[in-house]
């Protein structure tokens, strides 16, 4: 890809993210529901107590007022303040992140170590019970609500075997100095291999749970694409030759067959992040997700503001990244 | 090979220093949320609270029995109806060693009321807790003066929830820097925030005691305490069970068997503050009879429902106020369940058919409400229960004087300082916050106006005790039960007891 047509990709991001910010906007503003209200709970208050509580909070500005000063402010870099942590959105936003992306990296790697194999298997033993596991396999993993299937993990292996922790990042008694903010990776820079053992620990269960739904897809997508490349003139020439099946599968059918599944794959990232929200509640994983459902609730708007504005950065960019992928995977097809 | 020494070396480190936290006292608390911030001033949050309370101390405290007693205070005496004195005690030092003084006290309290004192023009969103407050002063080095713009007879029940920071570090770090570091007088230090994640503390070992009343006094048991943030309560129930912690609160009734009968855990309760209610539309043309509203309260078998559904784990009120409230009337008229008699006062009405109605509520009081509604259904008030967010509730029914629409609202309204002044006047007061009924009787306001200032404490039981009588006999709302608090706990925790205002407070708790 050119620079240009680079160029003219980053620049698509610019009308996408005006676009969800007033969206966003909106929809939080429409909502019913009057985050000063929420505030102050049950208590007794004068109205103008209230009054003073609404205009500290900028909330007595009409709605446009209320967006021009939010875009105003966004451009220059600043979210605003939150109305529960009242500090910068910013900041409370990026303490959460790395444990999203942490858990969403895993899960991406379990998803493919697992996905691919099995794709493979089931499509070269095409009809065998092993393929007709898989499938059944897949279905369920796609159907299984996240919520329970977590659960049902919690209960087998932190409660009933006590292999596994039940909630957090990484015990108490790992507490490391952070590097890079990714515990996997600074238990190791530290020289910690006890700390890291206790953060994979942690982190299985989650990751699974993360992990399954895209499991099962790209398993489907690999056993699918597997099958069809199988077909393909060059794949009987080479069985006509008489070249070892293994050598077949994968140095010539594997290497196209991974095309879609790689794309699939980038794009399916993204959906991982949706699946946060409720992963990070049942494993109470101290992420971005969490915190989006809390300030939902708690309609603290400049919170879910900017963490809308970063899932949809962070969507686009992965679509752009499946794009570039396909095409270096795949010279046929140009952007 | 240095880099392979290096690393065995770090390992071993590490295990040996793991068996040594491992050999320390620690106990874990399994809880719902986390702290919006460790600012004592700078939030309206009741689990911020409940976590920050166990760093810091205030000047007032409530004992086991919810009396309130001093805690950094020494004595205090109303000098006025509206000049109260607080003598401070000696001897208290912060957590970084520096003496705590009046100044400090006045400080903290300056702080929580005056406009922009937060700094950058904010004002503490704490300031309407304090009321009243219009001055505060240090008189003869170790007496604050505090002085209120009128009488309000509930200062004392208020100051509890208002902890004290230390002046030279507040100026020290900032607003900005008290939102996540701590310098309390309170019995743990701050280790670490993991945000979203855990709140590390240990024992403060300089620590002056406590309340001098409440036994024991002295520094905490534990060496280390842990608030553990699990939102999902079946996941809280799965760190109980399998050791992880060794509290959690919020257990769900339908949970308590299973902790009871595994064998390294139970269950321990303590009456709640929050009293269930549901609100009749009194704009409305059904719930405008007195009659209808009356068949309703018949319709409901509260003993049933508590019985069964609550486990035993509540207790009943035929008015707004907990049993364990300030001014609590044991004599109400007891709406008992007759649907024979409801069906009669609905035909009585005009509606010998019955009627059919929708009863709003939020999805964790979902079951609940089903089991209410099918009870009224029995009784000829068709009932179907609709589910919707909370803040979308709030706003459709709290309208502060604006029109209503709906039927019924199956709600609750806590009450953690169990004064009525906290509850009575939000949910009966006419046109107030939390009036979801549309309930408006100016003798009512009037007879809670007088109560909220009436500084001779029987005058004020009485006014409240008259104006339970009326609510009960209008019945704008059904009143239901108060449940009771369930905590489930690891058998290896001795010393704690659940507190009747939610706070988990963690100094008397020990780990065997």
């Amino acid at each position: 890809m050119s620079l240009g047509k680079l160029t003219e990709r980053l620049l698509h991001l610019v009308p996408v993210l005006l676009g969800v910010s007033v969206i966003v906007f909106l929809m939080m503003a429409l909502t019913p529901g009057d985050p000063v209200d929420i505030m102050i709970g049950d208590q007794s208050v004068t109205p103008e107590e209230e009054q003073a509580m609404r205009e500290d909070l900028g909330l007595d500005l009409p709605v446009h007022r209320q967006f021009l000063v939010f875009l105003g402010n966004a451009v220059q870099g600043d979210f605003g303040t939150s109305f529960y942590h009242r500090r910068p959105v910013f900041d409370v936003i990026v303490e959460r992140l790395p444990a999203t992306i942490e858990l969403s990296l895993v899960a991406l790697v379990i998803a493919l170590m697992t996905a691919i194999p099995l794709g493979v298997l089931a499509a070269i033993r095409r009809n065998s019970i092993l393929d007709k596991m898989a499938t059944v396999g897949s279905l369920l993993g796609v159907s299984l609500p996240g919520f329970w299937f977590g659960i049902l993990l919690l209960m087998l292996f932190a409660v009933h075997l006590q292999l596994l922790p039940v909630s957090g990042r990484i015990g108490f008694d790992s507490e490391i100095e952070p590097i890079t903010h990714f515990l996997l990776i600074d238990t190791l820079l530290r020289g910690r291999p006890d700390a890291f053992w206790d953060a994979l620990k942690h982190i299985l269960l989650p990751a699974i749970t993360l992990g399954l739904p895209m499991t099962a897809i790209l398993m489907r997508v690999t056993r699918t694409s597997m099958l069809e490349v199988m077909r393909q003139d060059y794949i009987v020439f080479a069985e006509a030759k008489g070249l070892r099946r293994g050598r077949i599968l994968f140095r010539h059918a594997l290497k196209n067959a991974l095309i879609p599944t790689v794309s699939v794959a980038a794009i399916e990232t993204g959906s991982l992040l949706g699946g946060n929200m409720i992963v990070e509640t049942v494993f109470g994983w101290p992420g971005l997700g969490r915190l989006v459902v809390e300030s939902v609730f708690l309609r603290n708007y400049p919170l879910v503001q900017a963490a809308v504005l970063f899932y949809a950065v962070t969507y686009v960019l992965l679509n752009f990244i499946a794009d570039l992928l396909y095409t270096t995977l795949n010279p046929r097809v140009k952007l | 090979m240095v880099k392979l020494k290096r690393i065995l070396f770090a390992s071993a480190t590490a295990l040996a220093l793991s068996l040594t936290a491992a050999q320390a006292a620690e106990l874990r608390v399994g809880f719902t949320l986390d702290a919006h911030t460790l600012d004592p001033a700078n939030h309206r949050n009741r689990e911020t609270e409940t976590i920050i309370r166990n760093m810091y101390d205030g000047l007032l405290t409530r004992d086991g029995e919810m009396k309130v007693v001093p805690e950094i205070a020494e004595a205090f005496v109303m000098v006025s109806p509206t000049v109260y004195d607080f003598r401070i005690r000696e001897g208290i030092t912060f957590h970084d060693g520096s003496p705590l003084t009046a100044e400090d006290v006045r400080f903290t309290l300056e702080r929580l009321t005056a406009e922009g004192a937060m700094g950058e023009g904010q004002t503490s969103p704490r300031k309407s807790l304090l009321g009243p407050l219009q001055s505060v002063e240090v008189r003869d080095g170790n007496t604050v003066r505090i002085t209120l713009s009128e009488p309000w007879p509930i200062l004392p029940a208020m100051l509890p929830f208002q902890e004290v920071v230390s002046k030279a570090f507040v100026e020290k770090v900032g607003t900005q820097g008290l939102a996540t570091q701590v310098n309390g007088t309170g019995p743990f230090k701050l280790v670490a925030w993991r945000k979203g994640d855990a709140i590390i503390m240990e024992r403060f070992d300089d620590y002056y005691g406590g309340a001098a009343s409440i036994e024991p006094v002295g520094k905490a048991c534990v060496d280390r305490a842990i608030f553990k943030i699990i939102p999902e309560s079946a996941s809280r129930v799965a760190a109980l069970l399998s050791g992880d912690v060794d509290i959690i609160n919020e257990l769900p009734p339908f949970s308590v068997e299973q902790v009871k009968n595994n064998p390294g855990t139970d269950v321990m309760t303590v009456n709640g503050t929050r009293s269930f209610f549901i609100a009749m539309n009194m704009e409305g043309e059904l719930f405008g009879d007195a009659k209808v509203r009356r068949a309703a309260a018949h319709a409901i078998d509260k003993d049933l429902i508590i019985d069964r559904i609550l486990g035993g784990n509540a207790a009943r009120i035929e008015g707004i106020l907990s049993p364990d409230a300030f001014a609590a009337s044991t004599d109400l008229p007891r709406y008992e369940y007759d649907p024979d008699k409801a069906r009669a006062l609905l035909a009585e009405a005009g509606y010998p058919d019955g009627i059919d109605v929708t009863m709003d509520t939020v999805g964790a009081y979902k079951d609940i409400a089903e089991a209410v509604a099918s009870l009224l259904t029995k009784a000829g008030i068709r009932t179907r229960v609709a589910v919707g967010e909370g803040a979308q509730m709030t706003q459709k029914w709290r309208t502060k004087g604006g029109p209503k629409s709906g039927d019924m609202y199956f709600t609750s309204w806590g009450n953690g300082s169990l004064d009525p002044f906290d509850i009575f006047t939000p949910t009966h007061r006419t046109n107030d916050r939390g009036n979801s009924a549309g309930y408006a009787n100016p003798e009512l306001d009037r007879l809670l106006d007088e109560a909220a200032v009436e500084l001779d404490t029987e005058k004020r039981a009485a006014l409240y005790r008259k104006a339970e009588q009326m609510v009960n006999a209008d019945l704008p709302y059904v009143y239901l039960w108060v449940p009771q608090d369930i905590y489930g706990v690891s058998k290896r925790l001795k010393g704690w007891r659940p507190s009747a205002d939610s706070r988990i407070n963690l100094h008397d708790a020990c780990v065997d």
